[in-house]
């Protein structure tokens, strides 16, 4: 076995944690069952990490192996990598995609190993007739760098792929063209959506996170929508602004809908306006350049907490359009500037 | 009344008052008598005329209470079963409504337009159901929905949502109930026929495009490859089917005969159909040829 595959296995399965390691192991599905029963799982990682290589030996693990190895690993811990989105488009008039999935992989390996001589592309298929690419960058004189892989994931037959921020920012046009041409696309443009949670940008784009619909068979009644007065409320207490905070309802509910939101960390604003000022004379004021500014709103989940912010009294209702519209939109980073 | 000695006195004229008694009494005994002259006929035909009306009388009296019991009664039902019979209705209204559901398009206003339920179905079986939310407004939009991103929805949204509504339902619906149909058929021939693949089923979103490799029966180690394309996405059949053989055995006129057969079968018969037959009758692919 490969000395580099041997170490990057090693350092693998020191990342594991000892919860996941018989998940993963299971799934990567290069180990057999009787080979697993033999190791003792409860040891120090040090030493378990050590058993286990000696298995991948005696089975004489490849680059391939340990490429699956690191895609599992991703795929269970996908929240690791912050996302990039890519829309891809045809043509109007193309004739129906008949999307062929090996065709794909040759086709994809094919044009990353003409443009470089040194990369590793590997393969694993997923639920939904999707796919997760990784790609190890070389360059003409070097080794891949198996320690600075970028993922893909594509869905067949739609027009987008989903891939993790990559270090080497050289490598992105040849992953474009490479995803462009296997796909059949003809054109692939960079959206300005970025998050770690992989299923809210597929949730985002591919317009699955409202799926609320009204019909006549019969579903759970939408509960009464309650202001948190009702429950357990004492009597002794009157509330003088009912009407306010049901006006804040109702709004907060038609800009965000009663479905669960998306998951985004951070939306940001840059802002090349003009400084406007109430006070004549600043230094700011009366500038021809615009005032470059930026502005970001971090959180763990973003839009639930910018649906929140009516109701706890903190904004006014309605919010600005440019909050409400990022996951109809697909944009977490906007550029605002003067009309 | 006079004095006694007063009558003393007029004696003679009347005979006081016990005469004049005396002289009622007779009369009255002569009227009784006179009374039992009249004709007994006309006693008992007034008798039973008395009688006839008296029983006419009690039996109009005991149809009023009739009538007036059933009013009051009726009037009750009729309170009753008003608000039972408005229930009922309702109830087979909803009921009715929830069965548009089995049409395979029904729909519900919202209160902004309408939201559009498409159920699909294969051969009798009820399949996935779809949904799209449109606002009724000069031009009409979407406002979200349930279909899979590989649909080319908003291409048969630009033919047809802003001109012909019904086209654009059409359209989509046939989209969908295609796309079910060669989902159910790849789904089956993946769970029901597992002894015959001998590799996974490779496919795509939209199933049109399907490839695997499988046997007919155990024995022999004739091996086919086959590959369907479903060009038309309105279509469960495939458009065009090349099958292969792989098998170790040489290729054989008989083994040549049943890949012809099989690529005929497999044009015209849904996929999970093609190899019930081959759990069948291993004969019917020879039939169809000759």
């Amino acid at each position: 076995m490969d000395e580099t595959v041997a170490e990057f296995i090693r350092r693998t399965i020191l990342k594991i944690p000892v919860c996941e390691m018989m998940t993963i192991l299971k799934t990567w599905n290069f180990l057999s069952e009787s080979q697993l029963q033999t190791v003792n799982f409860r040891q120090r990682k040090e030493s378990l990490a050590q058993d286990l290589l000696l298995l991948c030996e005696e089975k004489c693990a490849t680059v391939q192996d340990m490429a699956l190895l690191d895609i599992v690993y991703t795929q269970v811990h996908r929240h690791q990598k912050l996302w990039n989105v890519f829309q891809m488009s045809k043509g109007p008039d193309e004739d129906v995609d008949l999307f062929d999935m090996e065709q794909f992989k040759i086709s994809f390996k094919k044009i990353l190993q003409r443009a470089l001589k040194n990369v590793t592309v590997s393969f694993r298929d997923a639920e939904k007739n999707a796919v997760w690419i990784r790609v190890a960058w070389g360059t003409q004189y070097s080794k891949p760098n198996q320690y600075k892989p970028t993922f893909v994931v594509y869905y067949s037959q739609t027009p987008y792929a989903f891939t993790s921020s990559s270090y080497l920012k050289s490598t992105l046009p040849l992953l474009k063209q490479a995803l462009t041409i296997a796909s059949q696309h003809h054109q692939i443009v960079q959206m300005d959506l970025r998050s770690r949670h992989l299923d809210s940008l597929q949730a985002i784009v591919f317009k699955e996170y409202n799926q609320i619909f009204e019909n006549h068979n019969p579903t759970p009644p939408l509960q009464e929508r309650s202001l948190g007065l009702d429950k357990n409320m004492d009597l002794r207490i009157i509330h003088e602004n009912t009407l306010e905070k049901e006006r804040i309802q109702r709004v907060t509910q038609e800009a965000f809908g009663d479905y669960p939101q998306p998951q985004l960390e951070f939306a940001q604003y840059k802002l090349e306006t003009k400084f406007k000022s109430d006070l004549g004379r600043s230094i700011l004021a009366n500038r021809d350049e615009p005032f470059r500014c930026l502005i970001k709103f971090s959180s763990p989940h973003l839009l639930e907490a910018l649906k929140s912010l009516a109701p706890a009294g903190i904004a006014d209702a309605p919010l600005s359009p440019l909050l409400t519209c990022i996951p109809s939109k697909g944009m977490n980073y906007f550029k605002i500037r003067d009309k | 009344m006079e004095p006694a000695n007063t009558f003393c006195h007029h004696g003679e004229s009347k005979g006081g008052i016990l005469v004049h008694l005396e002289r009622l009494e007779t009369q009255r005994n002569k009227s009784h008598t006179k009374s039992e002259e009249l004709p007994r006929a006309q006693t008992s035909a007034l008798g039973t005329k008395c009688h006839e009306l008296r029983r006419l009388r009690d039996k109009l009296r005991a149809e009023v209470k009739q009538r007036q019991a059933a009013i009051k009664a009726s009037d009750q039902i009729v309170e009753f079963s008003g608000q039972e019979v408005l229930e009922r209705q309702q109830g087979t209204l909803k009921a009715i409504l929830q069965a548009y559901h089995f049409t395979g398009l029904s729909g519900k206003l919202t209160s902004h337009g309408v939201c559009v339920s498409i159920s699909t179905a294969f051969e009798g079986n009820l399949l996935d159901s779809y949904f799209v939310d449109l606002v009724i407004e000069r031009p009409l939009w979407i406002h979200h929905h349930s279909i899979p991103v590989f649909i080319p929805l908003e291409k048969i949204a630009a033919k047809h949502l802003q001109t012909d509504i019904q086209r654009f339902m059409f359209s989509l619906c046939e989209h969908l109930n295609a796309y079910s149909g060669r989902k159910y058929q790849a789904d089956r021939l993946e769970s029901d026929f597992t002894a015959f693949l001998t590799g996974p089923l490779q496919r795509n979103s939209l199933c049109n495009l399907l490839s695997f490799t499988y046997k007919v029966n155990q024995e022999h180690q004739a091996l086919f490859s086959a590959r369907l394309l479903y060009e038309d996405l309105t279509g469960t059949l495939p458009t065009d089917v090349t099958v292969m053989y792989q098998g170790a055995e040489a290729l054989s006129n008989s083994w040549e005969k049943h890949r012809l057969a099989h690529e005929r079968l497999l044009l015209t018969k849904p996929l999970h159909q093609v190899f019930a037959s081959f759990s069948g009758e291993e004969n019917l692919d020879l039939n169809l040829v000759s």
